[in-house]
């Protein structure tokens, strides 16, 4: 699958290069309007990653210019403001998804793979690890094809670890993306543990082939068997 | 104390003091003229009756009609040489006349007959005119002088009034411009050069301001924004570098700690510029919030993450909450408030939360001394340093009820931190 970096902060645009080649994509990047232009008359991509700032142009132009070339592409925004109003505007002109920064890697990652099993005809919208399938419009979880009860948290600390596959998850990046906000100054994480706990167990009962392990005083990592 | 006030009290003491001395020496000078003109007709009188008595006729006799009376004496030659010229007094005479002591001015003269005998000559003139007349004067004189002294203070206190009308105007208008909104317009003609002056000073100053204010807060939001790619980026090496398989524990411990130190700031980051977009109003949609609902479910949230320190949480509803607010900023506020609540508690502690129709309050338990009311809604306030703690979650409340003119107060009684949070009528449904 081939995707499309239209970055222009360098540092950025390497680090999710060499993310993404190493998650198996097809990497090439624009880091200006007119080379993303080019690009984008010239070739046909799974996913282009669209900052909207850039030095000689506008990534909403850019996007309006894709559409009107009736390029299939999917495009997923990527912005430093985080503001209703550019949010809307971008999708309104037809981008599938928008992310702000600062995002996780694996965030990004996982947002690609939704949009482009989205788009794929018949694709189902389900992350898949394993023997455990995950519908996140549904909020369902099946194991084996037979679906297994899960708690809110439980389904969300779960939907966490499926699209971070064999990566180290620290207890404070789960907690926060899963509570919220709220736990920016808790010093104890044994609600987290709990919550593991009844998770791991629900998921041994259901005989799922992908464990969440401890990584002793770091944190956890989801090991697919 | 009113300028005004005080310029017509210090006016009233000064005249009041020299009016005083002016009616008292006002009131010696008409006397003494008085007197001089009494001793003048003594003078008269007596010179008559000398001459009456020199040429040998009749003196007037007691009953003249007058309650002037004389009396003359013989006199050693000693005596009149020793008492020469007019001598003045006053004293008490009997008037036959009325059989009674009165008050009398009193003139004392020698003269001398053809056979060289000295007589001393007493005229006396009855005062009682006098007296009368001194207590009319004197009486008129405090009447007119309370009087010219109210008509002196309100003249005074009138023209102070109407002159003063520019200042009270540019004072009103500095009353009604916060920093941050609109400068009002300042409509204030006047033809007095200095409040001219003054009112091209306070434009001027309110301009001046605004512009820093607009320009810090620019360079707020500006900072943020921009370090956001870079954090990003930080960010996300660390999670890279954290999944390569060779490095060792310690390492990866390094990495994890430097990798909260950087959420720290990235959190940091994010609600300094949550903090500009609401002072900018980038909040501008409105729904009806129940704040009944989000308070429980916020508070169930917390109960979870907050279990181990076991505190005991309550909620009393005497109605239902309803203000229409922006769904972000409504969910910030309560949770802010909440979280701080529980944050700053101790095992065991407590938590109490009142709904009523209007007003949100929030009551906990923890550090027992009262804390500074107008401190803590400012930005980075940390009573005590929290591993993790922006500091900020007060100052976002602050924003908010600042947004939508939300009263809030913070009282410390009977060792419980209460915040009360006053919903105006204006956006209660």
């Amino acid at each position: 699958m081939k995707i499309l970096i239209v970055e222009d902060e360098p540092s950025l645009k390497e680090i999710m290069e060499r993310y993404l080649t190493q998650e198996r994509y097809i990497v090439e990047t624009a880091e200006t309007y007119v080379d993303a232009m080019r690009k984008m008359e010239d070739y046909d991509y799974s996913c282009i990653l669209l900052d909207i700032m850039l030095p000689d142009g506008s990534g909403l132009s850019l996007l309006k210019n894709l559409k009107a070339l009736n390029k299939k592409d999917n495009v997923i925004i990527i912005s430093a403001k985080d503001s209703v109003d550019d949010k809307v505007a971008g999708l309104e002109l037809g981008a599938d998804d928008y992310l702000t920064k600062p995002f996780d890697l694996s965030e990004l990652n996982a947002r690609i793979k939704s949009v482009i099993r989205r788009n794929q005809v018949g694709g189902q919208l389900s992350i898949v690890l394993g023997n455990v399938k995950l519908y996140p419009d549904k909020f369902e979880v099946h194991v084996n094809e037979t679906p297994i009860e899960l708690l809110r948290k439980e389904y969300d600390i779960l939907h966490f670890f499926m699209i971070r596959p064999g990566y180290l998850v620290n207890k404070t990046n789960l907690a926060e993306s899963v509570w919220g906000d709220h736990i920016d100054q808790v010093d104890n994480f044994d609600f987290i543990y709990a919550q593991i706990k009844n998770l791991r167990k629900k998921l041994k009962e259901a005989g799922a082939s992908i464990e969440i392990k401890s990584v002793y005083g770091l944190g956890y990592r989801l090991i697919a068997e | 104390m009113k300028l005004v006030h005080r310029i017509t009290i210090r006016i009233s003491t000064v005249l009041l003091l020299l009016l005083t001395v002016w009616a008292s020496i006002f009131y010696f000078i008409l006397m003494d003229e008085i007197n001089d003109e009494t001793d003048d007709s003594l003078e008269d009188y007596s010179e008559q009756i000398i001459t009456l008595a020199l040429a040998g006729r009749q003196l007037p006799s007691e009953n003249n009609g007058t309650n002037n009376s004389y009396f003359i004496r013989p006199v050693t030659n000693e005596y009149a040489a020793q008492h020469e010229g007019f001598r003045y007094s006053d004293e008490m005479v009997y008037i036959e006349s009325k059989k009674e002591t009165e008050p009398a001015r009193i003139l004392k003269t020698i003269f001398r007959n053809s056979n060289d005998q000295f007589f001393e000559l007493t005229v006396a003139i009855p005062t009682i005119e006098k007296d009368d007349l001194q207590e009319t004067i004197l009486y008129w004189i405090i009447f007119l002088y309370l009087l010219l002294l109210v008509s002196i203070a309100l003249v005074n206190f009138w023209i102070l009034r109407q002159s003063f009308r520019p200042l009270y105007a540019l004072l009103s208008w500095l009353r009604s411009y916060t920093i941050g909104q609109k400068i009002p317009v300042l409509s204030n003609s006047t033809k007095v050069e200095e409040f001219k002056r003054l009112n091209e000073a306070m434009l001027k100053t309110a301009r001046r301001n605004a512009e820093m204010y607009e320009q810090q807060k620019l360079f707020i939001g500006h900072a943020s924004h921009e370090i956001q790619t870079p954090l990003a980026v930080c960010k996300n090496r660390l999670e890279l570098l954290m999944n390569d398989p060779e490095l060792s524990e310690k390492q990866l411990k390094e990495i994890l700690k430097t990798l909260e130190d950087l959420e720290h700031l990235v959190k940091l980051n994010r609600t300094l510029l949550l903090l500009t977009k609401i002072d900018n109003f980038q909040f501008q949609d409105t729904k009806t919030i129940n704040i009944n609902d989000l308070t429980k479910k916020l508070l169930d949230d917390f109960n979870e993450v907050f279990a181990h320190q076991n505190i005991d949480v309550n909620i009393e509803e005497s109605s239902i909450l309803q203000p229409r607010m922006n769904e972000t900023l409504s969910n910030i506020l309560i949770r802010n408030l909440l979280k701080n609540a529980f944050v700053h508690n101790q095992e065991y502690g407590q938590v109490s939360v009142f709904i009523q129709k209007s007003e949100l309050i929030v009551e906990n338990s923890g550090q027992t001394r009262a804390l500074p009311e107008e401190e803590i809604f400012k930005r980075f306030y940390q009573g005590s340093k929290k591993a993790g703690s922006t500091g900020l979650g007060l100052a976002l409340v602050n924003s908010i009820c600042k947004l939508y003119n939300i009263k809030r107060e913070y009282t410390f009684n009977n060792d419980r931190h209460r915040f009360r949070l006053v919903f105006p009528a204006s956006i209660l449904i």
